[in-house]
């Protein structure tokens, strides 16, 4: 048997089973997605609530912190009690440990909002609910979305050890690379995972510049005001930014698919 | 229009902020409230917006009691500028200027006419302007769109809190100019509060001297300057201020906010990081309740940030002037000894203030002014 090298094994690798590891880069996507969507329906609102009950804040970022600090394939084991196997359990531990960028930074990130805007905003005659839609959120933007880029990249990196508890996703390919000692088909689960979680990170760092105060700016100079002709107060209007950093998310997570179905064709 | 109806603001501990104020802003009237650190004219400004609630008496605003009218409704409909500006920064001018507008939910087209119509007026070309970011204007622009955002949606009544106390000199003289013009043609009833008496007596028609939650004088520029009430507003109006400088005068009109104040509660180490970020070699140190615990000394608080302790501990306590004692002399001599500011405290040891030298050098500096700005 001639020594091939490992990158003509990889390549023979891929094109043998493309199929299997674009299912589980699938897997893994949707593993990560719901995660992350989960971590930002939970946290996010936490967060803000933190803001109004800063007596709290301390032990509720000290917890999330705990979870942190829990090596993650430890934190699994634990879990296989509650969920016993499969995935439910990986999610389930990849949102505690994606908890605290998110918590943390939408706490930090609304308490720097000044004081003396929040007050001029309620002379102005803005609800409490106005003042947090319109004024603390938008200017918590950049260290919101900030906390979520690394949510984002833990939660895709960390995904991969749902395979060691029986879940899906390219821990697969990895592990079973692992135990066969075939350096090739641990490539084909590291790499994926990687290019996921960096056009991931790079997605999110696109949206935040598309939501800057300067592109947008110059976007409404070019287009005249895209606001929508309704006041403020019009129940249709209360885009929550929860809301919608999720659907961006979602878009930010089926983008890389994407371009990762058209890589894994490119290479078949 | 404005009407203050035995009007008292008593805080928890008792401090009366104001003091049965009795006071009525005819329409259309530019009332100017003026008074040193700590006499209550921002408070009894806010409560008319209701940003602080009246404890004792009403306030007419329209001929309706403010206490009837749901407070979102209220501001709404009363024009507001602050003190330190307060665009949001994450939104262009032209959408700072629309924010009541929109939120009293007027049609797209009548917003953009609106806005356009009031930036031409402040002599800012529209296309220029309306897309621009706040952090993109110079102090002066900004603070004029932050006069446009209270009148886009034509209130009746505009309050303004020292709307140009952090502008320059000049920029300060051409606001005043302008917004005197401006009201001219708008005719609103303006509610103005200041601390600069120059600027109290350029812009208004009434003039309200405050001292200690109570009115000192009121009247039209003319009669405060001819017939000052007491030798408090005759000190105020500072009528050849250096001429009448005794070393037993008062301090009174030298108290300023003091630049940084601080809660005995609050860590040493995120002091020191307040002080480092604002640039200040001291800070005040109050307690709950607003009494003065002390004034902190860096050497001190650093040592105490290492072990993580409160501010409380690293302050010094001899340092200080009694409002009611202490002379310009005092003052004078404190300052010479050590070139920080001296906390002022009132009779029960509550922090008023400080002094500092900036406060000697305005007096020099009005008197100056004065002699050479006849033509004003």
């Amino acid at each position: 048997m001639t020594q091939r090298s490992l990158w003509d094994l990889f390549i023979t690798y891929v094109a043998r089973s493309y199929p299997r590891i674009l299912m589980l880069t699938w897997q893994h996507l949707y593993i990560s997605g719901i995660a992350l969507a989960i971590t930002l329906v939970i946290c996010i609102p936490l967060g803000i609530y933190l803001t109004r009950n800063e007596k709290l804040a301390p032990y509720v970022i000290g917890l999330a912190n705990v979870f942190q600090t829990i090596p993650s394939l430890a934190l699994l084991g634990f879990l296989i009690f509650v969920f016993g196997i499969g995935n439910d359990n990986a999610i389930a531990a990849l949102v505690l440990y994606a908890m605290l960028p998110v918590i943390q930074n939408t706490y930090t990130g609304l308490r720097n909002v000044p004081p003396s805007l929040i007050q001029a905003a309620r002379g102005m005659g803005m609800t409490e609910r106005q003042i947090l839609l319109k004024v603390q959120l938008p200017l918590a933007r950049p260290v919101l979305i900030a906390g979520i880029r690394v949510a984002t990249v833990w939660v895709i990196g960390t995904a991969t050890l749902a395979a060691a508890i029986g879940g899906g996703g390219l821990g697969r390919l990895i592990f079973s690379g692992l135990a066969s000692i075939r350096n090739e088909v641990i490539l084909a689960g590291a790499i994926p995972a990687t290019i996921l979680a960096l056009l991931a990170d790079q997605c999110l760092k696109m949206l935040e510049n598309y939501y800057s105060p300067e592109t947008r700016a110059k976007r409404l100079a070019r287009l005249g005001p895209l606001e929508p002709d309704k006041p403020w107060d019009s129940d249709q209007d209360e885009t929550v930014l929860a809301d919608e950093t999720e659907e961006n998310e979602e878009a930010a997570s089926e983008s890389p698919s994407d371009v990762d179905k058209t890589k894994g064709e490119d290479v078949s | 229009m404005v009407e203050f109806d035995a009007v008292s603001k008593v805080y928890e501990d008792g401090t009366r902020a104001v003091d049965a104020l009795d006071l009525s802003i005819a329409k259309g009237e530019f009332a100017v409230l003026i008074g040193p650190s700590g006499c209550g004219k921002t408070t009894s400004l806010k409560m008319i917006n209701r940003l602080e609630e009246c404890t004792e008496g009403r306030i007419l605003v329209d001929g309706k009691d403010i206490q009837d009218v749901d407070p979102v409704t209220l501001r709404r409909n009363i024009g507001y500028v602050v003190q330190d500006i307060a665009l949001m920064p994450h939104l262009s001018v032209g959408e700072n200027i629309a924010t009541v507008p929109r939120l009293l939910g007027w049609k797209k087209a009548k917003i953009a006419g609106r806005v356009d119509e009031l930036l031409a007026m402040a002599g800012l070309e529209p296309k220029k302007y309306r897309y621009r970011l706040p952090d993109q204007l110079s102090g002066g622009q900004k603070q004029r769109i932050g006069v446009l955002r209270a009148l886009a949606a034509d209130p009746d009544v505009i309050l303004m809190d020292e709307p140009f106390g952090a502008l320059d000199p000049l920029s300060r003289d051409k606001l005043q100019s302008e917004l005197l013009e401006m009201q001219k043609a708008v005719q609103k009833t303006i509610v103005f509060v200041t601390h600069d008496m120059d600027e109290a007596l350029k812009m208004a028609d009434k003039v309200i001297l405050m001292r200690r939650g109570r009115i000192e004088q009121m009247g039209s520029p003319e009669e405060i300057q001819e017939n000052p009430a007491s030798d408090f507003v005759r000190n105020f109006l500072g009528e050849d201020r250096l001429a009448q400088i005794t070393p037993d005068m008062g301090i009174e009109s030298l108290v300023q906010d003091p630049y940084l104040r601080v809660l005995a509660t609050q860590k040493a180490a995120a002091v020191l990081d307040q002080m480092e970020d604002l640039n200040l070699d001291t800070a005040q140190v109050v307690d709950d309740k607003g009494k003065w615990v002390g004034m902190v000394v860096p050497r001190r608080a650093k040592a105490l940030a290492r072990d993580g302790g409160t501010i409380a501990k690293a302050v010094r306590k001899d340092r200080r002037l009694n409002i009611e004692e202490a002379t310009i002399s005092d003052a004078a001599a404190m300052l010479a000894d050590m070139d920080l500011p001296v906390p002022v405290l009132d009779g029960r040891g509550h922090l008023l203030g400080i002094v500092d030298s900036s406060g000697i050098a305005r007096l020099a500096i009005g008197r100056l002014c004065r002699k050479g700005g006849e033509t004003r």
